[in-house]
């Protein structure tokens, strides 16, 4: 009975959970006069509002703006991550605590509240309305320096004392045997922060805030005053998370386990 | 040598010819140095982005200024901070704040917990599925909610067989971001209750079945205690998270409407500093809130990691 009822309540939130999904892609593919169709499956079937999408906005140039930007940003977190967490890992040092808590400490400041801030420095440096404004700010990801400072505290030591023996530099040990070991944690940290990055929307609507060039802005720009134009609107919805969905499919295993053990984002 | 790794670095300096000949201050300087090289660009960039704008939020809540960098600050005194408790938004959208965190409450732990509860240790094939909507980026759930709430087409005033405006009503367009939010973290904590569960070593609920104890005093005294680091990590995270999740909702859906009854303080923050440009304002606000949030999630992350520290045990 117990069983029953446990398969029954992971169905409907299963179903809860993906029928918005099904729906969007379902709408965005009924032929434009039928966007408000109720029917469970979209037929005929029309491309149309995916037409009509493209030749209304640019949406290819938005797409790889944001593939440009979510892959210089997860590179460039990794990055720094690597390092910071290395340095914390690796060494005992004065001030130790203190990097800790400073990198702890970035969730307890919401963005809204250093935005002018950070504006008016983003201004200064030139860096409004560019990609490199939206991926600068957001290079240093606490949890990034977290995650990886846990798994390389749990490094096995001989390694690295054995490294160091035969006379490597700190350097050389980090590329030559901290990073093949932990392949498989960069490996998944890296979608998780790709992912992140693809869906931010603060750091974007903050710095390009007269430009349409990233893909979470461009979806806007079919909503009106007047009313929605729903049917490039949706279609423009679905290819945004279409690439994000679609690296789900492959790697689900691996990003549901990132993303729990991360916890916070 | 560089350094000495994972061991404190030693007292004593290596007695080798070639450090010998060179000053003292010199090796000791470039034997302390590899952790902060290392550590420097990610500090560089805390201090830049975070911290200093931290500081200067601070300095500019004192000051009137409108942004346009060829104008010059005034300093002000305390004015804003006058200007911001004599009006009725900043406390009003502070409620609305705690009314949305604690409307997804239900769905950041009361349902991930039901739904643990009920179904622990099977259910994998859903985890792919309660998983998706964390994936599916803010603006396009807002979208695709857009649709299923419109006033005269949507499927959900078919299905309910009512003609409500969702996003448009006073009464209902807070709650309707906090279903949005809701269901975007939902299977989010699913999972993680899920993982929490899995973590219990089986053998303390077998030792209490033996013992006699019923199914609801094993899940009230053993099952529950064990969970609560996870508990009180998803109620840490629905305060830090859920702020992040509504305000890309609330910007392309309401804006903060009608007549501000869906503002948060995150939405007031934005709209003070970019709608209504100014910037002494938005700055005294920040501070407040800023202030206000920490007595809440400092505890809030006390709780989560010391519990955590336990669980890990030595």
């Amino acid at each position: 009975m117990r069983r029953i009822a446990g398969h029954v309540v992971l169905g409907a939130l299963g179903l809860a959970c993906v029928l918005p999904i099904y729906w969007l892609y379902a709408a965005s593919l009924r032929r434009p006069g039928d966007v408000h169709d109720q029917s469970p499956l979209p037929w005929p079937l029309s491309l149309a509002n995916y037409t009509d999408a493209f030749a209304k906005t640019d949406i290819t140039g938005m797409l790889l703006n944001t593939t440009v930007i979510a892959a210089a940003s997860a590179v460039g977190q990794l990055l720094i991550a690597l390092f910071a967490s290395y340095a914390m890992a690796a060494w005992r040092f004065r001030g130790h605590r203190v990097a800790h808590l400073l990198f702890v400490g970035t969730w307890l400041v919401p963005f809204q509240v250093t935005m002018l801030p950070n504006y008016t420095l983003l201004a200064r440096l030139g860096l409004l309305e560019t990609l490199a404004g939206v991926v600068v700010p957001t290079l240093c990801s606490a949890l990034g320096v977290l995650l990886l400072r846990e798994h390389l505290l749990n490094f096995p030591k001989e390694l690295l004392e054995a490294a160091r023996m035969d006379g490597r530099s700190s350097w050389t040990i980090l590329w030559t045997v901290v990073v093949p070991v932990l392949r498989p944690v960069l490996a998944a940290l890296g979608i998780l922060l790709f992912i992140n990055a693809w869906n931010e929307y603060f750091w974007p609507a903050l710095v390009l805030q007269r430009s349409n060039a990233v893909i979470q802005l461009g979806i806007r720009s079919f909503m009106g005053t007047e009313g929605n134009d729903w049917g490039p609107l949706m279609a423009t919805a679905g290819l945004a998370s279409l690439p994000v969905l679609l690296l789900y499919l492959v790697l689900q295993r691996q990003i549901v386990n990132a993303f729990v053990r991360s916890g916070l984002k | 040598m560089i350094g000495t790794f994972v061991e404190a670095v030693p007292s004593l300096p290596p007695r080798r010819a070639e450090a010998a000949a060179r000053p003292r201050a010199v090796v000791r300087l470039a034997r302390a140095a590899p952790p902060y090289l290392y550590l420097a660009p990610g500090l560089v960039l805390l201090v830049v982005w975070t911290y200093w704008p931290l500081a200067q939020t601070f300095f500019l809540s004192f000051h009137s200024w409108n942004l346009v960098p060829s104008t010059p600050m005034t300093q002000v005194g305390t004015d804003n901070y006058e200007r911001l408790l004599t009006t009725s938004a900043l406390g009003s959208s502070t409620v609305r704040t705690f009314q949305v965190i604690a409307g997804l409450l239900p769905f950041t732990l009361l349902i991930p917990l039901g739904v643990g509860l009920l179904t622990r240790g099977r259910g994998t094939v859903h985890r792919g599925l309660v998983f998706a909507p964390m994936l599916v980026a803010p603006v396009a759930g807002a979208t695709v909610w857009m649709f299923l709430l419109d006033p005269d087409a949507g499927l959900v005033n078919t299905v309910l067989g009512t003609d409500v405006n969702w996003l448009n009503g006073t009464g209902t367009a807070l709650w309707a971001i906090v279903l949005i939010t809701g269901w975007h973290l939902a299977g989010f904590a699913v999972l993680v209750v899920a993982a929490g569960l899995a973590g219990i070593d089986p053998e303390y609920t077998a030792a209490a079945r033996v013992d006699g104890a019923t199914s609801s005093q094993i899940t009230r005294w053993i099952t529950l205690p064990l969970l609560s680091p996870t508990l009180w990590f998803l109620v840490l995270m629905t305060v830090l998270l859920g702020a992040q999740w509504t305000f890309p909702l609330i910007d392309t859906l309401t804006q903060g409407g009608p007549a501000g009854s869906s503002t948060t303080v995150y939405y007031l923050l934005w709209e003070y500093g970019f709608r209504s440009n100014d910037a002494g304002l938005a700055a005294a606000a920040g501070v407040l809130f800023f202030a206000g949030f920490m007595l809440v999630a400092v505890p809030l992350a006390r709780l989560a990691d010391r519990a955590a520290v336990r669980e890990e045990g030595p």
